[in-house]
């Protein structure tokens, strides 16, 4: 099937950071609902501990007419690049919801800035 | 109480970390430097592959457990008396749309995107 851009260098994480990126796990709709956050949120947080010990999780939620960045995506910080590089090991391809995870480490002046 | 509640579902996470999803030719680890339009752009792809791979084979993903399933529309028959709204065909009706969707999402994102050989766009429908 035809890649969608220059695909050479998928597959490749470079550099880790402390902060993951988890990508296809969560639809906008599915975080509207307060309850279903929680659980999204608790499910993540208690995935993400038994690799290392987790700082912070950022889950964008989606706003009414506003367009909010990385609404979709889940951000985990890691308290060191060790624990994330073990994290993105053992969740990239797992299943969420039954979507496959995608995963890519994160700059984490971007994460503190919030610049999803 | 919150916790009874929390004790009582599943978690969201399936498998293992020895039981990964294999998606040929797309990898499950990306580099950070992509741009938002790049990661749009391959996780619509991976959906793609996704909803191309059940719709072949006809592991449509439905519920075994008919507790999980949404409820059933009213039945419509055919001439031959034969259900025409099975749970099979609504399903499949629903994966083609999301697949439609994602097609046209992704080409506009990169014109040069070839849908999958068995990718029919929809005929639209003429209304009076």
């Amino acid at each position: 099937p035809g890649m969608p851009m220059n695909m050479v260098s998928m597959g490749t994480s470079g550099p880790a950071t402390e902060v993951l990126c988890l990508m296809n796990m969560v639809t906008p709709d599915e975080l509207k609902d307060e309850e279903e956050y929680d659980d999204i949120l608790e499910d993540i947080k208690e995935e993400c501990g038994k690799y290392g010990i987790v700082r912070s999780i950022e889950i964008p939620r989606p706003i009414e007419g506003v367009d909010v960045p990385g609404c979709g995506k889940v951000f985990v910080e890691f308290n060191s690049q060790a624990d994330c590089q073990k994290a993105q090991q053992a969740l990239a391809g797992r299943r969420f919801s039954n979507r496959v995870v995608v995963t890519s480490y994160f700059d984490p002046d971007k994460y503190h800035r919030r610049e999803f | 109480s919150r916790e009874k509640r929390r004790k009582k579902r599943r978690s969201r996470w399936m498998g293992t970390e020895n039981e990964k999803a294999v998606i040929p030719g797309m990898p499950t680890i990306l580099p950070a430097d992509l741009t938002p339009d790049q990661t749009e752009a391959y996780i619509a792809q991976l959906q793609i592959e996704e909803l191309t791979r059940k719709l072949r084979t006809g592991d449509l993903g439905i519920p075994t457990n008919p507790e999980e399933r949404s409820p059933s529309p009213e039945p419509i028959y055919g001439t031959d008396g034969k259900r025409l709204n099975t749970r099979e065909y609504r399903t499949r009706k629903k994966l083609e749309e999301e697949r439609h969707k994602l097609i046209q999402k992704l080409m506009k994102i990169n014109p040069d995107y070839k849908p999958p050989a068995d990718y029919r766009a929809p005929m639209v429908k003429i209304v009076d």
